[in-house]
């Protein structure tokens, strides 16, 4: 095949489409629901796909790919949602424009932007499954920037539902897709009885296969994720019903709601929630005279923000309150025995800050009606990390304090390293994973019973998994495999006999039989059938 | 060997099968760039094979086949899909189509799914 002599079509032509494409858009904006101007880019993304693909060019074939899927759904929906939609329909456009550039440069186009390209995803995967949660009222968009108006909600949170409502066109979609998978069976088959199995056709069967089954795996993930909302919704007012019993003002202010979070994720982090706003306003916030006073605004602000990390949603409730009195709390910890005198000097801030996180400790003066005895914060801690997310703490007296919970978008599906240790392949989640270290076995230093290393100049806590889950005597080698981990915030070696290579697992949840095994977060099914322990390191050391 | 129609509405579709196909000792007899054409050209040329790109402009490539079939029960027609359009295929089989290729075209694959079509007329 002459490839110049295509690649000279493909830029005249995806030009064309490309002008086309922008005319579309112009179109849109001045009416969002212009059937011929939908497509118009429908087909115009399709056909840019088609060439692309054919000659290579994998990152044009891939945004336009997006591009058409998103079309696919603005057609479903009938038009172009107004503002954002339109400009990241626009920015896709430029981006093509950008590598078609390259292309005609006879240089490789440059990667997509991944923002963009989840962009263009995104709220299309989930919009269907999220659309019966959002409520009539106000957008959530908009409560970012205005205090949140009453909503008819009682003061407790609903728990968590075990019945998802789900639109008929994601069924259908995802009977489509089912579709597809029956129509590769049939194909594989065909392959492999007509004895063409070793023409390529199987293979070609399997692969289509592979992309169906991702697919499927892919509508299945987002029919888990719901937004925010659904928990944070009732959190204004509960917060003002808290903050009037205790003669108290608060606005407050919901931002970045409409954010997504596996449901099963979502759904164990209503509590932890409500008790964050209840300290906040039961133990964070002032009373208005003593605001007042301070020099403050009558009304306490609490902010329930939600924000997207990498691989993360991070919410964050914030007070504009009194801040929590950590010298009291140095000492509650060193009345109630839990820390040296000696030590509770040392801590810095932070440290110190975290000991809220302890079981049994509370600074409250006294135990009111609705929170405060400290059983909530070692408990929002031990839900969020049992989630595989992380809590901080970070406050400032006269000025506030600020909790944030992080935890994974998805629960489901991780990237984890897999180990050997004592004859047993396990399996740690890579994002605890810093990185593997080879150490000559003489420079672990046994002290007692503890064992350290050093790493970058400092000394490293090095733990056996093998002695620490009881299987077997530590590895003897002369090169130790030490996988340099994180656990509760600190860097931690755990000694393993060897590293068997990184993998994407399905996490599903341990049998109950092991429930009771904390260092166990869940089980996987390997390829070759056998499987798999996830383990927490957490809860391992 | 077999009489072609091509419908695509990228020019470079229709080049790149007909390079492919020509290259089977194949004639391409017409090429059509919306579902009208390949309709209007069906009715003047009578090829052997249509190759029908799935989705074109003022007809789909499903209504085409629609079209076609009621003009001819036996016409053959080829559908071209991209992935993840495999409902989309379902339908035109239904519709008639007789089998499909993928883009990006492999031309082992385009040149195999012709021979069977050719081969084994209904």
């Amino acid at each position: 095949m002459d490839l110049a002599k295509y690649r000279a079509i493909f830029v005249e032509e995806a030009a064309e489409n490309f002008a086309e494409m922008g005319r579309a858009l112009l179109a849109l904006e001045k009416n969002p629901g212009d059937a011929e101007a939908i497509d118009t880019m429908f087909r115009m993304a399709h056909s840019v796909k088609g060439m692309a693909a054919s000659l290579d060019y994998t990152s044009v074939a891939e945004l336009a790919h997006r591009l058409e899927d998103r079309m696919h759904a603005v057609r479903d929906r009938g038009r172009v949602s107004a503002g954002e939609e339109s400009a990241l329909l626009f920015r896709g456009l430029e981006a093509l424009e950008a590598m078609l550039e390259a292309v005609k440069a006879g240089v490789t186009p440059p990667a997509g932007d991944p923002s963009l390209l989840a962009a263009l995803r995104a709220p299309l995967a989930a919009e269907p499954a999220a659309a019966p949660a959002k409520p009539p009222v106000a957008a959530p968009a908009g409560a970012a920037n205005a205090p949140a108006a009453p909503r008819p909600a009682s003061v407790s949170v609903p728990g968590p539902s075990s019945t998802v409502r789900v639109q008929a066109g994601v069924l259908d979609r995802f009977l489509s897709t089912v579709g597809e998978v029956i129509l590769c069976t049939s194909q594989v088959r065909t392959a492999a009885t007509d004895g063409r199995a070793d023409d390529g056709h199987f293979e070609e069967g399997l692969d289509r296969m592979e992309r169906v089954v991702g697919e499927l795996q892919r509508r299945a993930l987002d029919l888990r994720t719901t937004p925010i909302l659904r928990i944070v919704e009732p959190l204004p007012r509960a917060a003002r019903e808290i903050a009037r019993r205790a003669g108290k003002q608060v606005e407050v202010l919901l931002a970045g709601a409409e954010l997504e979070l596996d449901r099963s994720i979502l759904d164990r982090l209503s509590d932890p929630l409500v008790h964050l706003v209840r300290n906040a306003v039961d133990h964070g916030i002032e009373s208005p005279a003593e605001r007042a006073a301070a020099g403050k605004p009558e009304a306490g602000r609490l902010v329930i923000e939600a924000r997207r990390e990498k691989g993360h949603v991070c919410i964050e409730v914030r007070d504009d309150g009194a801040g929590i009195d950590l010298d009291r709390l140095r000492a509650r910890a060193v009345e109630l025995g839990m820390l040296h005198p000696d030590l509770a000097a040392d801590l810095t801030p932070a440290q110190a800050a975290a000991l809220v996180f302890r079981a049994g400790l509370s600074t409250a003066r006294e135990v009111t009606e609705v929170s405060g005895r400290g059983v909530g914060m070692d408990a929002v801690r031990a839900t969020v990390e049992a989630l595989g997310g992380a809590v901080e703490i970070e406050t400032q007296r006269g000025r506030g304090t600020t909790t944030r919970l992080r935890v994974p978008i998805t629960a489901a599906v991780q990237r984890v390293l897999l180990v050997s240790v004592g004859g047993e392949t396990l399996a740690l989640p890579i994002a605890k994973v810093e990185r593997i270290l080879e150490t000559p076995a003489s420079a672990v230093e046994q002290s007692g019973s503890d064992a350290f290393t050093l790493v970058d100049d400092e000394l490293v806590p090095v733990l056996e998994l093998a002695s620490l889950l009881r299987l077997g005597p530590p590895p003897v080698d002369a090169l130790r495999v030490l996988v340099l981990a994180e656990v509760r915030g600190d860097r931690v070696a755990l000694g393993a006999a060897r590293v068997l290579g990184q993998q994407q697992i399905y996490v599903k949840p341990v049998p109950e039989l092991l429930a009771g095994v904390r260092a166990l977060a869940g089980f996987t099914i390997l390829g070759d059938g056998r499987p798999v322990f996830l383990l927490d390191p957490n809860q391992v050391a | 060997m077999a009489r072609i129609l091509v419908a695509d509405d990228a020019s470079f579709m229709r080049q790149m099968i007909r390079e492919i196909v020509e290259a089977q000792g194949h004639e391409v007899v017409g090429e059509a760039s919306d579902g009208d054409e390949v309709v209007e050209e069906f009715k003047r040329l009578h090829p052997d094979v249509v190759t029908m790109d799935i989705v074109m402009p003022r007809r789909s490539g499903i209504d085409a086949v629609k079209s076609i079939i009621e003009l001819d029960r036996k016409a053959c027609i080829v559908m071209c899909s991209a992935l993840g359009q495999e409902s989309l295929v379902k339908e035109a089989l239904a519709a008639g189509a007789r089998d499909f290729i993928v883009k990006p075209f492999k031309p082992d694959a385009v040149v195999a799914t012709l021979s069977k079509v050719v081969e084994k007329p209904e």
